[in-house]
């Protein structure tokens, strides 16, 4: 088909441990202040660390307010005539846990507000959608639904599509990253030789995109999918799924492999994703752009993930700032730039990588307006 | 916005309870892999090689998704004990198209929705927005509920097991499966339905050809 249309980046809101705007969050990265911390209230008073939003409101009140907070500050007075695309992982799983843990049986459970439609539902008791979706693949969830506003705007479908990547601490998802053996003790230090894991951590991160440009907008320029087909948790160890996103990302997006100013990672800590993903951008970019892991101060979000970071690539190429690998200290591989402190230049376009689950990969590029 | 669809091959398959001869063993002859397998798995693997799709994208749905995983995973946890990392890694949404994925080294774009009572309608707008691009896509959505104490939330659904797959492409044709999409006398789980009427209205003689409307 055709693509003419432009799907921009207009407004976003945000909350997570580490900032509850742009700004605290950006201020954050950039100054290396991570918000994970040691916390025993999850599986078993077992202390990990993880990355818990600070907020007097419950999170789906806070959710909620999040999305308000799009239209305060947006062009649209309402959402009547926008697309509701959802992006996460577990729904609502720990409004199931608070009961079936506190009652020990499924009796008050609801199923409406247990599975990954409870946000949509939770969204649409405030706000009126012309239609919604929700995407439920594991850690690019919101990655994808991304990649969908961008080919529902460019195919000239809607006109307004509000994404919303959203994923809430539970005791399922930190006791079972932990199960995996997969969790850090401390901050974690992506691409470090001495990496000793990941950081669960909760986020809800909303961008409005729209097919209009607004001040202060930043362009999805392309959107690249691909499967590993090779194993449920281990990505490919070439990284040859994560590379075959980044090509096809590159492709959509019409522009070289030296356009890339900087690509924000998707960078876990682990052992296997750090090594597959470095082996993927070094063999299809060598050393040319920075490349950083924002996950030290955010943690991995999960299902959050990719919208999170893609305001964090929005946030790079309006400040020209890219931000260090906080925490890096002996980089594992010496053949990409990881950068080991802030850089100021003019940046025009980035890429945001986010890996998941059973081999699933997005890499989504973004760009300043032209 | 209206997309026609060709219904290239459809398939369809339910139980009350457990979904007997999905011809795992025949399908997937590796037991390190059938072993892992989760149900929804087992019935995406046999609706898939129903409609003979191997390779290509696939949109993916279920609105509860690996809810025997999910619920093994909460009973441990209140019982105080530890998570088995199978489960775990077998309780995200995409489970059951990554092993497809993988039994067929399929290495291209595959999502999956989880939109509800609404699900399977929106396998059918994502897929008929990609299938624009001009190739064919496999639609695939299963539940499998059959877990411990369903009962205690269960008063609508007579099928715990159910799966619905349809190959497609975009046709400039003209529609000819006219039914009602939410028609749902016989109790499959909502999320499946609209993908379940259009597979029961397809003829076995005719060019199958169904409009979605975006």
């Amino acid at each position: 088909m055709q693509i003419n249309n432009k799907a921009y980046i207009t407004t976003t809101s945000l909350s997570c441990c580490a900032g509850d705007n742009e700004l605290e969050l950006f201020s954050n990265i950039c100054d290396g202040i991570s918000g994970i911390k040691t916390d025993s209230t999850y599986f078993n008073n077992t202390p990990v660390a993880i990355g818990k939003i600070k907020s007097d409101l419950n999170f789906f009140d806070n959710l909620v307010s999040k999305c308000g907070e799009i239209l305060l500050k947006s062009n649209l007075d309402n959402f009547n005539n926008t697309l509701l695309v959802i992006g996460s992982s577990v729904g609502g799983i720990n409004i199931t846990e608070n009961i079936y843990f506190g009652e020990g049986d499924y009796k008050n459970i609801d199923p409406n507000y247990h599975n990954i439609n409870t946000i949509q539902n939770i969204l649409e008791q405030k706000f009126t959608f012309k239609d919604g979706i929700s995407f439920s693949t594991a850690c690019t969830s919101s990655a994808n639904a991304l990649g969908y506003a961008y080919e529902v705007i460019t195919k000239g479908i809607y006109s307004n599509v509000l994404v919303i990547g959203v994923d809430a601490l539970s005791q399922t998802t930190v006791g079972g990253f932990l199960s995996l053996g997969v969790l850090s003790s401390n901050p974690c230090k992506p691409f470090d030789v001495n990496r000793d894991g990941m950081n669960v951590a909760e986020a809800m991160a909303c961008l409005l995109i729209q097919s209009k440009v607004t001040n202060n907008s930043v362009e999805i320029c392309g959107v690249g999918y691909s499967s590993d087909a090779y194993h449920m948790t281990h990505p490919h160890p070439e990284g040859l799924g994560a590379k075959k996103a980044m090509e096809n990302a590159l492709e959509m997006a019409n522009i070289t492999k030296e356009q890339i100013d900087y690509i924000n990672a998707h960078g876990t800590g682990t052992q296997a994703n750090d090594s597959a993903e470095e082996k993927a951008i070094e063999s299809l970019f060598g050393g040319i752009p920075c490349v950083s892991s924002t996950k030290s101060i955010t943690g991995h979000t999960l299902g959050a993930s990719g919208a999170l970071e893609a305001i964090i690539c929005k946030l790079v190429l309006e400040n020209n700032l890219i931000p260090t690998n906080t925490f890096l200290e002996t980089e594992e591989n010496k053949n990409i730039d990881l950068v080991m402190k802030n850089i100021q230049q003019n940046i025009n376009y980035v890429m945001s990588n986010s890996f998941a689950f059973g081999g699933n990969n997005c890499s989504l590029v973004f760009g300043k307006v032209q | 916005m209206k997309i026609n669809l060709e219904i290239l091959e459809r398939a369809y398959i339910s139980d009350t309870k457990e979904i007997i001869d999905l011809k795992t063993k025949e399908l997937v002859p590796k037991m390190v892999t059938r072993r892992r397998l989760t149900r929804s798995a087992k019935v995406a693997v046999y609706l898939a090689s129903q409609v003979s799709f191997t390779n290509g994208r696939i949109i993916y749905g279920s609105s509860f998704g690996e809810i025997p995983a999910t619920a093994y995973i909460l009973k441990s946890i209140k019982d105080k004990e530890g998570i088995s990392p199978t489960y775990f890694q077998n309780s995200v949404y995409n489970t059951a198209v990554s092993y497809l994925s993988m039994l067929h080294n399929n290495k291209c774009e595959i999502t999956t929705i989880s939109s509800g009572d609404n699900t399977s309608q929106n396998i059918l707008k994502s897929g008929a927005i990609k299938a624009l691009d001009g190739d064919t896509l496999l639609l695939i959505a299963t539940e499998t509920l059959d877990i411990e104490n369903i009962e205690e939330v269960n008063s609508c659904i007579d099928f715990l097991e159910c799966g619905v797959a349809l190959k497609v492409k975009v046709t400039q044709e003209n529609a000819n499966i006219k039914c009602d999409f939410k028609q749902n006398k016989e109790n499959f789980p909502n999320s499946l339905i609209d993908m379940i009427n259009i597979a029961k209205n397809c003829n076995n003689y005719d060019i199958n050809i169904v409009e979605i409307e975006i």
